[in-house]
């Protein structure tokens, strides 16, 4: 290896620096584990970096490894390699982090965002006065029912429109919907596993087994294609218009999330991606998680803008390939629905179906109006109301159904 | 495991390759112009060696990357191409159970005994990918590209990690094989699912964005040999533009790639509007793609330096 002198690590330095470095890398949220750190040494002593650009490259090279988490780590290398924060002080940065969420969160509840980890209070609502506590079904009944979801539940809450809950009564609803069986449609795989009634003759495993019988194939092994549910989807609207039914949706999205292994978007001006937010966590943690993942609660709506970057980043790279795609949303699109009609129409040639569904569909002499609604319906496969229990019941017929 | 354990490159990687700058000029030599990141990723997953995980959008050189790294190295590429339901048998090994009984019939029939040893040997083991990659006997590691990874299901990719950390495989009639020159491993991913974060945590990696205008001029230019530099700066600009545009499908290096051949076979030297309509076909392949820029003017598509 060519030595040269000038400007060189101390190689004692080298482990020091790797470790603090992979600290604030962890620090900053980014998985990080030791293991990298060692790599990171590794390497440095490998390239011997000596201009800046080379150091970034050989850091992010070991540290980063998707990219969704390039902002986050040139904001830590800037910090840490520019110069404007010692590596090695005090971890101090959680306290900052923590003062600019508390930040955000008074800011946002002032310009009217819904309280997700419900410990702040809803605005003042009629409580249409179900207690909690009568009627409502026993939480240690098995949880996954296949009968129809109604079936036992408190009848009043099942028909509330979710929009009119009480706080309590979403805490309810929250355990109802984790009854619900969310399940898509099988499909066939190219892939096949052995079986008994297979229609396809296996004809390497019979040869196979034929040399115990002295090269006779006594034993037919045979095959069948593998059947796999279809891949689901779930882009919900949170804008402004849709905000009394945002909560109730977003548990929506976490069962689904958790139960059906679904990927989960919502967008009001622009489109955020949930899925890693709401899996594997309680309810509560991983719906709190989701709210400050995202950026413009009750912001205007961009429906289409929103479905053009689904489908651009995600949807034809093969998440919506033969995938069922439910979109919750009322329709007020601000933006051309003309965008609206041209994104669903590439939404519905790669999506096996397309569910939309609209919480005002529910109320009497309901006509799509909303620009947006008129432009998607074409498109759409099935149209339903979804806003109450009973009406997300039906949702779930549908994201069931076969084309 | 552990990343530790690693021994560091073989020698004779190491005297071939002994820095960055040396790998970006053999890079530049086997026509695959990388810029620094890259640079640093391959060299990386060489000389520690680590597996590097290379995304970025279609077209713009993961796989490229890969041959040209094989070619200056001066060793095999191996390749494996990932699908849904590719499983072990397709990748590693199987035996010919065919050639396997008709042996058995002969010896059947001349009575001359049949060893079982003869059964399993080496003429009746199909070799896969993997294992010739395990196998390949130097002096220096093949590479090993393992393409579009995100395409298999994540059992797989479960399978192929305790393979790549071991290097090493165990056939039951054989016995265990170990590299002797474990592979250089380079991994690419369109990002239709993500991958498992086991396998990310093993793994380097490097996002691959689209090159800048000039470099892209020169990677056309000395991949389609006689094109005019200046119908590939006209070209890289006007691809450059596209990729701005509201796009269904950006194109890619590939695409302008294509786009230079097809408009030297015209005999084009300038990229005009008229010769740009006649090859549209050649950079974007959706319909709505192509109503769009031709809705905006081809015109702007001429203009060459737009920025």
């Amino acid at each position: 290896m060519a030595t040269e002198p000038r400007g060189r690590l101390a190689p004692a330095e080298v482990p020091a620096l790797a470790a603090a470095f992979g600290r604030a890398v962890h620090d900053a949220g980014l998985p990080c584990s030791p293991e990298r750190s060692v790599r990171f040494a590794q390497a440095l002593c490998l390239a011997q970096p000596r201009t800046r650009d080379r150091l970034y490259w050989t850091a992010r090279t070991v540290f980063v490894s998707s990219r969704e988490h390039l902002t986050e780590f040139d904001r830590v290398f800037a910090m840490v390699f520019d110069g404007l924060v010692d590596p090695s002080g005090p971890r101090g940065d959680r306290t900052a982090q923590a003062s600019a969420d508390a930040e955000r969160r008074q800011r946002a509840s002032q310009t009217g965002a819904p309280a997700l980890d419900g410990s702040q209070p809803e605005p003042d609502r009629p409580s249409r006065g179900v207690s909690s506590g009568g009627g409502v079904p026993d939480p240690d009944a098995p949880e996954r029912e296949t009968a129809v979801p109604v079936a036992g539940w408190d009848e009043r809450l099942a028909d509330n429109d979710f929009g009119a809950l009480s706080p309590e009564e979403l805490e309810e609803l929250a355990r109802l919907m984790r009854t619900l069986e969310v399940a898509t449609p099988l499909r066939r795989t190219r892939r096949a596993r052995r079986h008994r009634h297979g229609e396809r003759l296996d004809v390497r495993a019979t040869l196979r087994h034929s040399r115990r019988t002295g090269g006779d194939p006594v034993r037919r092994v045979r095959r069948r294609r593998r059947l796999e549910r279809r891949s689901l989807v779930v882009l919900c609207d949170i804008s402004g218009s849709m905000e009394p039914y945002a909560r109730a949706f977003l548990q929506f999205l976490h069962g689904a999330v958790v139960a059906a292994d679904a990927e989960a978007f919502v967008f009001a001006t622009r489109l955020t991606r949930l899925t890693l937010a709401l899996r594997g966590a309680q309810p509560q943690v991983a719906i709190s998680r989701a709210a400050d993942a995202t950026p413009d609660w009750s912001g205007g709506t961009r429906i289409g803008l929103a479905l053009q970057h689904f489908n651009d980043r995600y949807g034809r790279r093969g998440m919506a390939r033969g995938a069922v795609v439910v979109i919750v949303s009322d329709g007020w699109e601000r933006g051309d629905p003309e965008l609206v009609r041209r994104e669903m129409e590439r939404l519905r040639r790669l999506a096996y179906r397309v569910v939309w569904v609209n919480p005002r569909k529910a109320a009497r002499d309901f006509v799509p109006r909303a620009g947006g609604m008129v432009a998607a319906l074409p498109s759409c496969d099935a149209f339903v109301g979804g806003n109450t229990l009973s009406a997300l019941a039906e949702v779930i017929d549908e994201i069931g159904a076969r084309r | 495991m552990s990343s530790g354990a690693r021994p560091g490159a073989e020698a004779a990687v190491r005297e071939r390759i002994p820095d960055v700058e040396t790998l970006t000029r053999r890079l530049g030599e086997a026509d695959y112009l990388a810029d620094e990141g890259l640079a640093t990723a391959l060299f990386f997953a060489i000389g520690l060696p680590q597996p590097l995980l290379l995304e970025g959008e279609a077209g713009v050189g993961k796989t490229e990357a890969a041959k040209a790294l094989a070619t200056l190295l001066d060793t095999p590429l191996i390749r494996v191409q990932c699908y849904e339901g590719i499983d072990a048998s397709e990748v590693l090994y199987e035996w010919n159970y065919p050639r396997q009984l008709l042996r058995i019939r002969l010896a059947e029939t001349d009575r001359g005994g049949l060893a079982e040893e003869q059964l399993f040997g080496d003429d009746y083991l199909i070799r896969r990918p993997l294992l010739r990659a395990i196998e390949h006997p130097g002096p220096r590691p093949a590479v090993l590209l393992i393409d579009e990874l995100d395409r298999a299901d994540d059992d797989f990719e479960a399978f192929l990690l305790e393979l790549l950390a071991e290097a090493s495989l165990t056939i039951p009639e054989l016995g265990t094989i170990t590299a002797s020159h474990p592979p250089i491993v380079i991994l690419t991913s369109n990002r239709t699912r993500d991958l498992h974060d086991a396998l990310k945590r093993r793994c380097l990696y490097h996002w691959i964005d689209y090159p800048s205008a000039e470099r892209e001029a020169e990677i056309v230019r000395r991949r389609v040999p006689g094109a005019p530099a200046e119908l590939a700066a006209d070209v890289a600009a006007a691809v450059r533009n596209l990729r701005r545009e509201e796009i269904q499908k950006a194109p890619g290096i590939a695409e302008a790639i294509d786009w230079v051949a097809a408009l030297r076979l015209l005999g084009v030297q300038r990229l005009d509007a008229d010769a740009a309509g006649r090859t549209l076909g050649a950079v974007l392949k959706y319909r709505e793609d192509q109503d769009l820029v031709r809705e905006r003017g081809l015109e702007y598509l001429a203009v060459g330096d737009g920025d």
